[in-house]
């Protein structure tokens, strides 16, 4: 892998690591900015807003150690293709809504529309120069002995 | 493994992680309870639309951490929360979150008293009547540079709780409903 593919794969586990972290102070608020997208039921917001920052957690440590790097790009790139829709969608619909994405209360724009779409393609950036993990190769019996 | 395995797996984990998170989360979200948007709460989201809000030079100072109305009902449910009205006393003796102590920003006549009477509550919650939550605001820095530690601003304001039929009553502040009276 080159240099500036470790690069990014370290950067993007870094960013939703960071992104991750400051969201569980306040998970209620980040409940809440879920809710303001008005794309999840009401009664399965609690339990969506948990699950993806443990996702983002969950992935962003595994692109920074390099174990199942291309799944956990992929993951996050289906994350952040969720966002950018939802988002956008939010935002076409004339919603005032925050973020939420880096646990503070700023206001959503569609720059943060365009910010997605940037970690979007380098999270597909990443999917693509990681390797698959390896698939063994079912184990062979052991030759057995020459006749003497 | 694949790598759709992997990536299922990741999703697993990454949500059971993430539950637990939320159980160690000071301020976490309950999985029981809907989490409704500030506009099915019937408040705003303490932001004036664009179009409506005044022209300033410089952003607000401080601006307190929010909390919902629906965590917010839990928390008064509870009696785990102390509760602080910022509007005027008549709109306060007109009706207030239920408990609530009266606390404008222009102050309180015995504002000690009722600071040390907030400093029992591990979290208190300011609220005013107005979309921007400026006044809040406001008297939540005051609340935070007497020492209270954790002070939020409920989101969406008092319509918010109003519309959530959140407990309320109503009646003059002990103190100050006095001197509006005088006024």
């Amino acid at each position: 892998m080159s240099l500036l593919a470790r690069a990014a794969r370290i950067l993007l586990g870094a960013i939703f690591l960071w992104a991750s972290v400051t969201k569980v102070p306040d998970m209620a608020a980040f409940a809440e900015s879920v809710a303001n997208y008005r794309i999840v039921p009401p009664s399965l917001v609690p339990g969506v807003a948990a699950a993806v920052v443990g996702v983002e957690i969950a992935a962003g440590v595994a692109l920074v150690l390099n174990v199942w790097a291309r799944a956990a790009a992929l993951v996050l790139s289906t994350l952040l293709a969720v966002f950018t829709v939802g988002l956008a969608s939010a935002l076409a619909r004339g919603i005032d809504l925050s973020c939420g994405c880096f646990g503070g209360n700023a206001p959503a724009t569609w720059w943060t529309v365009l910010r997605d779409v940037v970690l979007l393609l380098l999270a597909l950036g990443v999917a693509i120069s990681s390797p698959p993990s390896p698939v063994r190769a079912p184990s062979r019996p052991p030759d057995p002995a020459p006749a003497p | 493994m694949t790598t759709f395995v992997q990536m299922a797996l990741l999703a697993a984990a990454g949500s059971a992680l993430g539950l637990a998170a939320n159980a160690i989360s000071p301020h976490g979200v309950s999985l029981r309870q809907p989490v409704l948007s500030a506009a099915e709460a019937g408040g705003g989201a303490c932001a004036m639309p664009a179009s409506a809000a005044p022209v300033t030079s410089a952003p607000p100072p401080w601006k307190a951490a929010r909390i919902g109305v629906a965590e917010a009902k839990g928390l008064c449910d509870a009696c785990i929360a102390g509760f602080v009205d910022a509007r005027g006393p008549h709109e306060f003796a007109h009706g207030h979150i239920a408990n609530a102590v009266h606390l404008p920003p222009v102050g309180h006549p015995e504002e000690e008293a009722v600071v040390a009477q907030l400093r029992t509550y591990p979290l208190v919650v300011v609220y005013d009547g107005e979309y921007s939550c400026a006044v809040a605001d406001d008297v939540a820095v005051r609340l935070r540079r007497a020492g209270l530690n954790d002070v939020r601003v409920l989101q969406g304001a008092w319509p918010a709780w109003v519309a959530a039929k959140g407990p309320a009553s109503a009646g003059m502040c002990g103190v100050c409903g006095l001197e509006a009276l005088a006024k």
